[in-house]
């Protein structure tokens, strides 16, 4: 079964050696290993572009395949690391508050311990009290499971009550939208109980593993992040292959149609909806330990935005387009904006990409929408057409 | 004698205008009926209706020998009880293929984990390849619906009807843009499934309705103005001056 899935689509096939060599060689050339042709600081921002490709092709999943413009996956992926980073934040904070209170003649009790956590992580809120939400926070396993339930009930209730309502097109867009920028709005406020705009940090050091090298650190999640990817591309590969694939690219090209075959159309879309959203926050939890700090900006409505133009550019209903789409683009806009491009003087004024790079990027949407539709991953249609 | 579809004073008003007046309607297990009228006449309006797209104000559908109302389904599980329909504007998912078309419309479990976990058998192959004969897309199994001629589409969502193995077909106007040929082909294909299936076909054309040689339901303004063989409508003076007559000054 599984030989003849990949032989019927041999982009898969392709898609996980390419990225098994990739692996290997970053994972050679890193500074873990003591060649150190590529920094850490690099390694992170590689592993952390497989994260964004990961989300970006639940994104093709949800929109591409299903014709649901989510403009609300980048908040799932937000969840996902806020799930993380409280597991992250709080073990890490116990265990500095355990060395500076051993030192003292009395052995604290545990009250103690736990005020003086509270202390630490909130008291830049004002606050040294445990919100409820942090409940599980000491628990990694309970934590990891909020990862992934989460963002799923919360897709699951809302994606319910939307598609119940047989709330479609540009409408649905916008209460993702409204959904997105609600969740940003209640994370900054200081009560939220999860630091307001000051978010989580100190992401990058994991517990436990105190003395082991960021060099060493990065590549391991450089590596999981790779792993992650290539799980999500087959599971995602076998999900819009087959029957499924075709009741859910129907629903896309015409959904009242599909209805008529006697499909519930609003089940298969509630499951795309959540699936897409469940993935999105396991790409969240791998990505923000590598940026060593989340918060609720992360989440504003811009990034779900962009989560749509990388697919659009990369090419929508192709799960490689979708991943070429966020590499590309993600990575050019580290560039642009990272004052990486030159500026260009025309003589009377002077392009500095770090303001104009958005500008760009806003251009190339509309003219791969005008004039390309397919996106990057068209041309190797266009290839593929030209072979004999 | 036992109905297979019976509707029974249904009305529904769009905006103040009354697209369906107090119309009752019945369909035998086994049957090939023509409803025939001029536009705005309700055809359409009552295809919605039976397919659960538009709730009336009042009235009831029932359905089978259980008597279920089908005024509580919804689209997907009126579809799922047996009634297929084939729109008049031909829709066929056109991105996939023919084989993908038929294999979506046929008789298989339509839960999202059974689909999911669907696998393809032989013995749905072979369903899948005799409805592709039958309406001579064989050897275009594999090419995408997109790419068919306008002929072709409609056979195609005629194939897609029988591949779904309904108990009741709905059939917009099925003989719209195809030649002498095709729609003898068409006739027949319809005729041998009244055999065994209600046969509902909706059409404006005279000649193809006069060759498919069944009872006749001419609609005007909402309800049944008459009923029977066609030769007996078209004597009949008030489907005359309200239809035919229109039709031919």
């Amino acid at each position: 079964m599984r030989k003849t899935f990949l032989m019927q689509n041999p982009s898969v096939l392709w898609f996980i050696s390419l990225l098994a060599v990739f692996t290997i060689a970053v994972t050679l050339m890193s500074e873990a290993t003591g060649v150190s042709l590529i920094s850490t600081s690099f390694i992170k921002t590689l592993g952390k572009t497989l994260c964004l490709c990961l989300v970006a092709i639940a994104m093709d999943v949800v929109w591409g395949y299903c014709g649901i413009l989510s403009l609300g996956h980048f908040a799932f992926f937000g969840i996902g690391g806020y799930a993380i980073g409280m597991w992250l934040m709080y073990a890490r904070t116990e265990t500095i508050v355990a060395q500076s209170l051993a030192s003292q003649p009395i052995p604290p009790t545990s009250q103690e311990i736990s005020d003086a956590i509270g202390n630490q992580i909130f008291g830049v809120v004002g606050s040294s009290e445990f919100p409820m939400i942090w409940a599980f926070a000491d628990n990694l396993f309970l934590q990891l499971l909020m990862v992934v339930l989460v963002p799923g009930l919360l897709a699951l209730v809302f994606g319910w009550l939307a598609f119940r309502s047989r709330v479609t097109g540009v409408y649905l867009s916008i209460l993702t939208q409204a959904m997105t920028l609600a969740l940003a709005l209640y994370l900054f406020q200081n009560d939220s109980g999860l630091r307001g705009n000051n978010g989580l940090s100190g992401l990058q050091n994991i517990p436990g593993f105190e003395d082991t090298s960021q060099a060493t650190i990065s590549i391991v999640f450089f590596m999981a992040s790779a792993l992650a990817l290539g799980a999500g591309y087959v599971f995602f590969a076998w999900i819009v292959s087959g029957k499924m694939g075709s009741v859910v690219k129907g629903i896309r090209d015409n959904e009242a149609r599909v209805r008529f075959l006697g499909y519930h159309v609003e089940s298969y879309k509630l499951f795309i909806f959540t699936t897409t959203a469940v993935v999105a926050a396991i790409s969240g939890a791998l990505y923000y330990p590598q940026a060593g700090i989340i918060n609720p900006g992360e989440i504003a409505p811009i990034a779900s935005i962009y989560l749509a133009v990388w697919v659009a550019i990369g090419g929508r209903g192709r799960l490689y387009g979708a991943v070429i789409g966020a590499a590309f683009v993600s990575l050019l806009s580290s560039w642009f904006t990272g004052g990486g491009a030159p500026d260009i003087n025309l003589g009377f004024y002077t392009i500095q990409w770090t303001d104009w790079w958005l500008v760009l990027l806003g251009l190339s949407f509309v003219a791969v929408t005008l004039f390309f539709p397919k996106g990057i991953g068209g041309l190797f249609d266009y290839l593929v057409r030209k072979q004999p | 004698m036992s109905m297979l579809l019976e509707v029974n004073g249904v009305s529904v008003t769009f905006d103040g205008f009354r697209a369906i007046n107090n119309l009752s309607i019945n369909f035998a297990p086994a049957e090939l009926r023509a409803i025939i009228g001029p536009n705005g006449a309700g055809k359409t309006t009552f295809m919605d209706i039976v397919t659960g797209k538009t709730k009336p104000d009042e009235g009831s559908v029932v359905w089978g020998e259980k008597n279920i109302s089908l005024l509580g389904l919804s689209e997907s599980q009126i579809a799922r009880v047996g009634i297929g329909r084939k729109f008049q504007k031909p829709t066929v998912f056109e991105a996939q293929s023919v084989r993908q078309n038929l294999a979506m419309a046929l008789k298989t479990p339509r839960g999202p984990l059974a689909v999911l976990m669907h696998k393809k058998t032989k013995k749905n192959a072979e369903r899948i390849e005799a409805v592709a004969e039958q309406i001579g897309l064989y050897d275009s199994m594999t090419s995408t619906a997109g790419a068919l001629s306008h002929g072709q589409k409609q056979w195609l969502e005629i194939g897609m009807l029988l591949a779904q193995q309904p108990r009741l077909m709905l059939v917009d106007e099925p003989a719209a843009g195809m030649t002498p040929d095709e729609r003898e082909k068409t006739t027949n294909i319809l005729k041998a499934a009244a055999k065994t299936t209600a046969v509902v076909v909706v059409e404006h054309d005279m000649d193809f309705v006069r060759r498919l040689d069944c009872k006749v339901t001419v609609l005007h303004e909402g309800a049944v103005l008459a009923e029977g063989s066609l030769d007996y409508v078209t004597s009949n003076q008030t489907v005359i001056d309200v239809y035919l007559g229109r039709a031919h000054a």
